[in-house]
């Protein structure tokens, strides 16, 4: 193994979990305001295939981006509605995401381009070195010589952990998510904060999915998001809620991905089906090392009826 | 309010089913006419050419006929889903068929999207793809008045159909990879060559062998040693980020000629190939494309191992409106014109174009690594 091999590695990990820190980012700012909500697969889809359809259109991987964030927000309205002011089932509604924007996406892609059959493909973000920083020896150059929105996924996960644990507006919406009755005897707008939660997490949950046709891959396929909606959801499990946590078991899974495919390709001899398991099988190693206790919202999942006793 | 919201949904539903519901009838006019050798049951030999006249005669469409496609790729993927649908769509407008057309769904969903179109009353399912294998033998024991046709097919799958409404068409894997493997054991500088397939199926084994027997054969006949590294799978053929990263890792690899049989995830792979050699400021690291001519897609194409699959499809709607379809395995090979090589790149030297069309020839006679 040389080092070669090694910053390759890194830079592959970085590449692939950044779309999952956006997810799980959007994850966590709906589960920290007692939502859960597994439909991110969902928002993902519309916002990948809006920002690739806005980024053709216009040329501007950056307006793809901003498509994606508010067509995530515009469907997650969906989700909001039911489960916030309906205070219906949020894991049906998730899963109701999850089966509609895919399909919505796939029924606007075949609308555009008809039954045609022709490759299309777009100009991707361009990369932009941080001066001084990308020249720190070995990491510089991985970490730091990246698209904006690689730049971004770190700012958030900065500004999250702050918000959350250093401000007063974090902790309120904390409280949302812990105890809700509690926190409206305080002033705290419940619903507002809910449905501000929603907000953000369509917008990430776009951002993450137009990532993956502004700054990654230069076409649009359908199921293109592969899974990451889930694999986010684990994460935030994973990083037991906390901002560090959840990009820390981004980049462990954006690396486990990375290693199997560099060991698949460097092996010889050894079947592939090994290689494939490594990731499923770190996540099973992990998890019995971090244990089982629940660090969650405590009043995630549930409903919240203003006048209920 | 609920009550409102449902209606709601429920009206959107029925908009979205009538939206959904037109159908798209071919209108192109193709000029397909190779040639194609059919056996099996009747063990006959057919030609394109045939066929094209027969078929030109009564090329109006008469929307009497109606023809389905299935596929787990997007049909716009640039590389197998794409040449496949445009097989059915050539063949239906030179029979004058209807076709329709279900792709990107899951494996979960192929048997169920087949039985929709066999209640629709479609006379021809074309799965273009070993791995509908399964699916299209169960809805043909359950549907024994509709046609399916089996793109890489299994020689046996035929014989298993017990209404014998199965057709296999079954271009030669390994020629498929030998097209390929000629062009790269003469272009590889560093004697490395990698394969990214996208399930481990027959006939991308078929095509990853043939492709490293005839690059290591014509490598030594130009004085190099040719190593191709070990296939790997993505195990999706929609996951354009893998082809991304796995074609990184073999260019680190030192891989500098690809091959692959994997959908959209070769158009990841070419992606990264172009990413590399703009960073690296000349094109040095190539990609041959199939089973269609893509040169010019990307950069880094510089040919392409060419299936004639719109004369395969043609000959079973012959057989479909002729009344004898059915329990026939239809090859494709070079030796009938179902396989070519496409056009090469100008990235390509002319010496090597040159020794590359003997190549060809060699495989056209029979006399290739003899």
């Amino acid at each position: 193994m040389d080092w070669t091999f090694v910053s390759n590695l890194i830079l592959a990990s970085v590449r692939m979990a950044t779309p999952l820190i956006f997810l799980a980012l959007a994850e966590l700012y709906s589960q920290r305001a007692g939502l859960v909500h597994i439909g991110l697969e969902g928002l993902a889809s519309i916002g990948s295939l809006v920002g690739f359809l806005v980024c053709l259109i216009t040329g501007d991987p950056f307006l793809g981006v901003l498509a994606g964030a508010v067509v995530g927000i515009a469907v997650n309205m969906i989700y909001a509605f039911a489960t916030i002011h309906l205070c219906a089932e949020q894991i049906v509604y998730g899963m109701a995401i999850n089966i509609f924007a895919p399909a919505l996406a796939a029924f606007i892609y075949r609308v555009y381009f008809g039954a045609g059959s022709e490759l299309v493909q777009v100009k991707l973000m361009s990369t932009v070195a941080i001066p001084g920083l990308k020249d720190i020896p070995f990491i510089g150059p991985l970490l730091f010589d990246q698209t904006p929105m690689v730049y971004l996924a770190y700012a958030l996960v900065i500004f999250t952990a702050i918000y959350f644990n250093k401000t007063k507006s974090g902790l309120n919406y904390k409280a949302v998510g812990e105890h809700p009755k509690a926190a409206a005897t305080l002033g705290i707008p419940v619903i507002g904060i809910k449905y501000l939660a929603s907000v953000i997490c369509g917008a990430l949950a776009g951002i993450g999915g137009a990532y993956l046709t502004t700054c990654y891959s230069t076409t649009y396929v359908d199921g293109n998001v592969a899974g990451r909606g889930f694999i986010a959801l684990a994460a935030v499990i994973f990083g037991r809620w906390s901002a560090g946590g959840v990009v820390l078991a981004c980049l462990f899974f954006g690396f486990c991905d990375a290693l199997q495919i560099r060991l698949q390709v460097g092996s010889s001899g050894i079947p592939y089906q090994f290689f494939q398991m490594i990731p499923y099988v770190a996540t099973v190693v992990v998890l019995a090392l971090i244990g089982a206790k629940k660090a969650g919202p405590k009043a995630v999942g549930k409903p919240y009826r203003k006048e209920e006793r | 309010m609920k009550k409102i919201l449902a209606l709601l949904l429920v009206l959107t539903m029925i908009f979205g089913l009538v939206a959904c519901a037109s159908t798209d009838t071919t209108s192109q006019n193709t000029d397909t006419a190779d040639t194609a050798e059919t056996t099996g049951d009747s063990t006959a030999e057919t030609t394109g050419d045939e066929t094209a006249d027969d078929t030109t005669d009564e090329a109006a469409p008469t929307g009497d006929f109606k023809v389905a496609m299935i596929c787990d790729s997007s049909i716009s993927d640039g590389g197998w889903g794409m040449s496949c649908y445009n097989a059915m769509v050539d063949a239906a407008a030179e029979h004058g068929w209807t076709t329709e057309v279900s792709d990107s769904i899951d494996q979960s969903a192929y048997y169920d999207s087949i039985i929709a179109y066999c209640q629709l009353g479609f006379d021809l399912i074309y799965a273009p793809g070993n791995q509908y294998t399964d699916a299209v033998l169960q809805a043909a024991e359950e549907y024994p008045d509709v046609c399916f046709a089996l793109l890489n097919g299994g020689e046996d799958t035929p014989g298993q159909a017990v209404n014998g409404n199965v057709t296999s068409l079954l271009p030669d894997a390994t020629q498929v990879g030998w097209i390929a493997g000629a062009l790269a054991g003469l272009m590889t500088e560093t004697g490395t060559i990698a394969f990214i397939g996208g399930m481990e199926l027959d006939t991308t084994k078929g095509k990853y062998e043939g492709y490293k027997e005839a690059a290591a054969y014509v490598g030594e006949q130009n004085g190099k040693t040719v190593t191709t590294l070990d296939c790997v799978y993505t195990n999706s053929f929609s996951a354009s980020d893998k082809g991304i990263e796995f074609a990184n890792a073999m260019m680190d690899n030192g891989a500098d000629v690809f091959f692959g049989d994997a959908s959209a995830v070769d158009s990841g792979a070419r992606q990264a190939i172009d990413e590399r050699n703009a960073t690296n400021g000349s094109v040095t690291i190539y990609d041959i494309a199939q089973p269609s001519d893509l040169l010019g897609q990307n950069e880094c194409i510089i040919g392409s191992q060419v299936t004639d699959n719109a004369s395969l499809v043609g000959l079973c709607m012959t057989a479909v409106e002729d009344g004898t379809f059915g329990g026939e395995v239809i090859y494709g090979t070079m030796q009938n014109g179902a396989l070519s090589a496409g056009a090469v790149s100008d990235l390509v030297p002319a010496e090597k174009q040159d020794l590359y069309q003997q190549y060809i020839q060699q495989m056209i006679d029979g006399t290739f690594m003899q």
